[in-house]
């Protein structure tokens, strides 16, 4: 172990995982929850409590399910200025949390909202940040192991942080699983002193619109289509209607505009474990194949007989998406669905 | 009114992630191996600055915090048409991770006047996304990331950001000074003209700064104040897949079928 370090606390005087539960409008994304299911698991190890923490403006039915889904408390900031989302009011917020409470993890969900929060929380607390885990442990001296691909998802970095507090980390969404709510289960909820004036604040939300909230990490079956659609969407579509699939995107299409980015799979976007994975002039670049390699199936469709996603896929079939993808769905349709899937 | 804006470019020289190449005995990162190129996100950047300058008027300066070699992404912003570059440079500032890199971008801001600090929305090589957070809050500035297109409310003084949200989009308008980490891909950056460009590779050299240059005591940088380290790394073993080749969208839907994937 190297010498103290600048900003070095004592860790013994730290305890608990907390959990950023990121809401908005009173929506909860579900990554929220696959972190309170995971961080369970690390909280049974080491026998510290599982705190929630919900920010927003009329959130008591959050917190609520917040204990239902396995928080032992949740921590409760309720005020017309967090909601819409702040990166200024919601950083103060937790700023006063931490000199007061002193977690030993924070947890919270790798989306843009997340990670605008961890950045900006992180600095103040001193804290040790670790970006984009898909795996988090703890060792037996109770520091966070979390682990990370790193370089195109060919190595798996583990990121340690062994004289701060907190350990935070932002967990890539998709990754784990959630807990369904069980309405027997109790735990304290606590009103925080709220310590942020909106007068003092130096941003304000002019206007929000949120339409597409598809959530890809829970589809059953996706198609998903890469820059090879050149900008028409249709035949994807069209395939992805046949086999009642969510449409998903390559990092080229969202770039793009073609397709919303919270429907983007791999390295900065979602990790995604269908059943049946259809990738639609998709390339395969590491980047992408790093967010769809725990599907059960995958099947490729592409006129580059040499593309790499022929390496990561189960059937590959080499040809023109825009004759391909009628003809599937095509298919499909005549013979229906449940035929096909099985 | 918001007018002559000193604005500042966070760019970074990182391997070109196409090439780099994985020891297959040891499984380490040939970086060695692979180009040092401009972070490509930060290209974005350097439009939305050069941009924001057409409109408030001011100057755009490119700042790169890394070894010498570094002079190589300033000298592509120079050519790109920022007024000028300045090179972080310290042997103090090795080993640092996000936390003391946004604390010394963020010092450098502060000493250099400042009053927008524009980056990539991430860098390539490391992915994490959190050093324009991170030098907003060492600042305790506004902070508008994964922006889409910046504005310029000049009746109330602020910076006017369409963001990228989960499933959406926002409008956000902050007080000056800010940072603004810009999303990838959202502008297409301007080729350099050949007179900067002869410029920048022929009579450009970065203003050299160094850690005491800015403030900060050695011991506050570099891996001694960074609170995260690599604890390890391991290669991952491949998926194994069929990589079976179908002829015909009859034969994909028997090979569909034969795996059992259920409804």
């Amino acid at each position: 172990m190297s010498g103290e370090k600048a900003g070095a606390v004592d860790v013994d005087e730290f305890s608990d995982v907390w959990v950023f539960i990121e809401e908005h409008d009173g929506e909860v994304l579900s990554v929220s929850w696959e972190l309170l299911a995971e961080a369970r698991t690390l909280t049974d190890q080491t026998g510290e409590d599982l705190v929630a923490l919900v920010i927003g403006d009329g959130v008591d039915d959050v917190a609520r399910e917040a204990i239902e889904r396995g928080a032992d408390r949740a921590l409760v900031a309720d005020a017309p200025v967090f909601e819409p989302y702040r990166a200024d009011p919601y950083g103060e917020q937790f700023r006063a949390l931490v000199e007061r409470r002193n977690p030993d993890i924070v947890l919270i969900g790798g989306t843009h909202t997340g990670r605008d929060f961890a950045g900006r929380v992180a600095v103040p607390a001193h804290a040790g940040l670790t970006a984009d885990c898909t795996e988090i442990d703890v060792d037996e001296d109770g520091h966070l192991q979390a682990r990370r691909p790193a370089f195109g998802g060919n190595v798996l970095a583990t990121i340690v942080c062994e004289q701060h507090r907190p350990q935070m980390a932002t967990i890539r969404p998709g990754v784990f699983e959630a807990a369904d709510p069980d309405p027997d289960r109790t735990g304290e909820i606590e009103q925080v002193d709220v310590v942020v004036d909106d007068s003092e604040t130096v941003t304000a939300v002019r206007e929000r619109t949120v339409g597409d909230t598809a959530d890809i990490t829970e589809a059953e079956r996706i198609v998903a289509v890469g820059a090879g659609c050149e900008g028409d969407l249709g035949p994807v579509e069209d395939l992805a209607d046949a086999l009642d699939a969510e449409l998903a995107a390559s990092r080229a299409v969202v770039d793009e505009g073609w397709v919303d980015g919270s429907r983007q799979v791999g390295q900065t976007g979602k990790t995604v474990r269908p059943e049946l994975y259809v990738a639609v002039g998709i390339s395969g670049a590491v980047q992408h194949v790093e967010g769809m390699n725990d599907s059960d199936v995958v099947v490729a469709i592409n006129d580059d007989p040499n593309a790499p996603i022929f390496e990561h896929a189960d059937y590959g079939i080499v040809g023109d998406l825009f004759e391909v993808c009628p003809d599937l769905a095509e298919r499909i349709r005549a013979e229906g669905l449940a035929e096909v899937t099985g | 009114m918001v007018e002559n804006l000193t604005i500042l470019v966070g760019v970074k020289q990182v391997p070109d992630d196409d090439e780099v190449d994985i020891d297959p005995d040891t499984g380490h990162l040939d970086r060695a191996s692979a180009p040092a190129i401009l972070n490509r996100p930060d290209r974005n950047a350097l439009e939305a600055a050069l941009e924001l300058r057409d409109e408030t008027g001011g100057e755009v300066l490119a700042i790169s915090m890394g070894p010498p070699t570094a002079t190589a992404v300033l000298e592509e912003a120079v050519a790109m048409g920022c007024d000028d570059g300045v090179l972080v440079t310290d042997r103090a500032f090795a080993g640092s991770d996000t936390w003391p890199t946004s604390l010394t971008l963020a010092a450098a801001a502060d000493a250099l006047g400042a009053d927008v600090v524009l980056c990539g929305e991430e860098t390539t090589d490391s992915s994490t996304g959190q050093v324009p957070p991170g030098i907003a809050a060492h600042l305790d500035w506004a902070q508008l990331t994964y922006v889409e297109a910046l504005d310029v409310d000049h009746g109330a003084d602020r910076l006017v950001a369409r963001r990228d949200v989960e499933g959406g989009h926002e409008v956000v308008a902050a007080d000056l000074p800010v940072v603004v980490a810009v999303a990838y891909g959202e502008n297409e950056p301007r080729p350099a003209s050949l007179h900067r460009k002869i410029y920048a590779e022929n009579e450009f050299e970065p203003m050299e700064v160094s850690a005491a240059d800015i403030g900060l005591d050695e011991d506050e940088v570099g891996i001694d104040a960074s609170p995260t380290e690599v604890g390890g790394m391991e290669t991952v073993d491949p998926v194994e897949r069929e990589r079976e080749r179908v002829e015909s969208t009859d034969e994909l839907l028997d090979a569909i079928r034969e795996t059992g994937v259920t409804t």
